[in-house]
């Protein structure tokens, strides 16, 4: 192992890694978990909360799903300060681009103005690079919906299914064997729940340990939607999946 | 407040060609007259209404006449911008930027009290070169309280009660509001006091008119209406 190439960003290692940059996914492969499926009307954006204390009182309504424009949103994983802080360049850049061209940003716009962000920190600056991993999830006129992945290096790509943090590897594996073209967001929802049941750490799958984001047209007027699934709604999803523990006292 | 009176700065002169094309004798023209508008809002029982001409002119010639002046920022908030329109079409779209971003951080609506303090700092922000429009600005606050107030071309804000006017007929409006409003008046009748309010002031201005846009806002829907009047 290469120790003395570890501490700077900015130099590439004898075998050509940067290895700051594997350091830093390394520490999303810590985090919790995100999916996300690509149906043919919409896109659907499963996380997993890692930390599901009682004594947490969050005044976000999400912890792993951000808005980014009213036709875009992302689930992360790794952490989170981070996180945030780009979240923050997303939804700037994205307004800057609807103020100067009077129409929504194009999604793998906005996800490439971001990973340019995210590269930018593995080549000068000897800053290190953000410790997340993105799964974006939006519409738009030209490509309907679409689903990136991005990660520490600044890569990013288009998926149909795609799964970032702890256990990702197996959830891939999972997502390749199960999923069909022209799923229905239902059944991406319930395929999500249940790649998610088998990979993840914890025993039981309940409402509290997850959130659901879905991007798809209201039925209506045809604009874009963002939804986050309520715990109730989730509740019942996961019945219906049969995917919930049976009560304590039951 | 600060008057509608400054002029272009022109030469003695000469008028620019670019200006006037065919009239080589109108005056020097006050850059807040140059489009022709008149916007107004009105508070009712548990609700408000909010109306703008629909003309939009180049200074003399008429060039729309379907031209919106009051645009929404969320269900319950409403923006009407008189004045010069290139100016009121980029201060509407710089806030829609600033609501936006808002909105994700905030995750709710912004209040139309702090709507009003953020028009009236990015106003202000162009102290000495500003936009050159006058903001109203039309609300259902918490508890759907109805909140109007407007504002001059740098920020100075101007809470009212009861009515708010602006644009080149505001002199005929101001006549027009004071003796037709009437404080808790119903959805239906506060939609023909403002329609009659306007219309009749814009009669008597030469460049606003070509019919109304009437927006009236209650807590459970949105009524908007266009006028016909004296299409000149």
């Amino acid at each position: 192992m290469s120790r003395r190439y570890d501490s700077r960003t900015t130099i590439f290692s004898p075998e050509g890694r940067l290895y700051q940059v594997e350091y830093a996914m390394e520490a999303i492969g810590n985090a919790g978990s995100a999916l996300g499926i690509l149906a043919a009307d919409g896109v659907v954006l499963v996380g997993e909360k890692k930390v599901t204390s009682k004594l947490l009182q969050s005044s976000r309504s999400a912890e792993k799903m951000y808005k980014i424009d009213s036709h875009l949103a992302c689930a992360v994983a790794g952490i989170m300060s981070d996180a945030n802080i780009l979240i923050n360049t997303a939804r700037l850049h994205a307004q800057r681009y609807a103020l100067s061209y009077q129409e929504a940003i194009p999604v793998e716009q906005l996800v490439q103005s971001l990973c340019d962000t995210k590269q930018g920190y593995t080549q000068f600056g000897g800053l290190r690079p953000f410790g997340v991993s993105f799964l974006f999830g939006g519409w738009d006129k030209k490509h309907g919906f679409q689903l990136y992945m991005s990660d520490p290096s600044g890569n990013y790509g288009g998926w149909k299914a795609a799964a970032v943090g702890a256990n990702s590897q197996a959830a891939q594996s999972m997502l390749k064997q199960d999923y069909r073209d022209g799923m229905t967001r239902e059944e991406a929802v319930a395929l999500a729940l249940k790649v998610l049941s088998k990979t993840m750490d914890s025993t039981s799958l309940t409402a509290e340990k997850l959130e659901l984001a879905e991007v798809f047209l209201q039925p209506g007027t045809g604009e874009v939607q963002y939804q986050v699934c309520s715990p109730d709604a989730m509740g019942k999803l996961l019945a219906k999946a049969g995917l919930t523990q049976p009560a304590p006292d039951a | 407040m600060l008057g509608h009176k400054p002029s272009l700065p022109l030469p003695p002169h000469r008028t620019p060609r670019s200006a006037v094309s065919a009239n080589l004798a109108t005056p020097a023209m006050s850059i807040f007259e140059y489009n022709g508008s008149a916007v107004v809002a009105m508070v009712g029982k548990n609700c408000f209404a909010i109306a703008s001409d629909r003309r939009l002119g180049v200074q003399l010639q008429t060039v729309a006449t379907d031209f919106q002046r009051v645009f929404k920022i969320h269900g319950k908030l409403y923006l009407g911008l008189s004045g010069l329109a290139t100016d009121a079409q980029t201060l509407y779209q710089r806030l829609v930027f600033k609501h936006k971003l808002y909105q994700l951080r905030e995750e709710r609506d912004m209040k139309p009290e702090t709507f009003a303090s953020l028009v009236s700092a990015l106003l202000y922000e162009k102290r000495f070169g500003p936009y050159f429009c006058q903001p109203i600005i039309a609300g259902l606050g918490e508890d759907n309280e109805p909140f109007i107030c407007t504002m001059d071309c740098i920020g100075a804000k101007e809470l009212a009660k009861d009515f708010v006017v602006s644009g080149t007929a505001s002199e005929s409006l101001y006549g027009a509001c004071e003796s037709m409003y009437k404080p808790n008046m119903e959805p239906e009748e506060l939609f023909e006091t403002i329609s009659q309010a306007l219309l009749s002031s814009v009669d008597r201005d030469c460049l606003s008119g070509w019919g109304g846009y009437v927006l009236v806002v209650t807590p459970t829907e949105v009524q908007e209406r266009v006028l016909k009047g004296r299409m000149d």
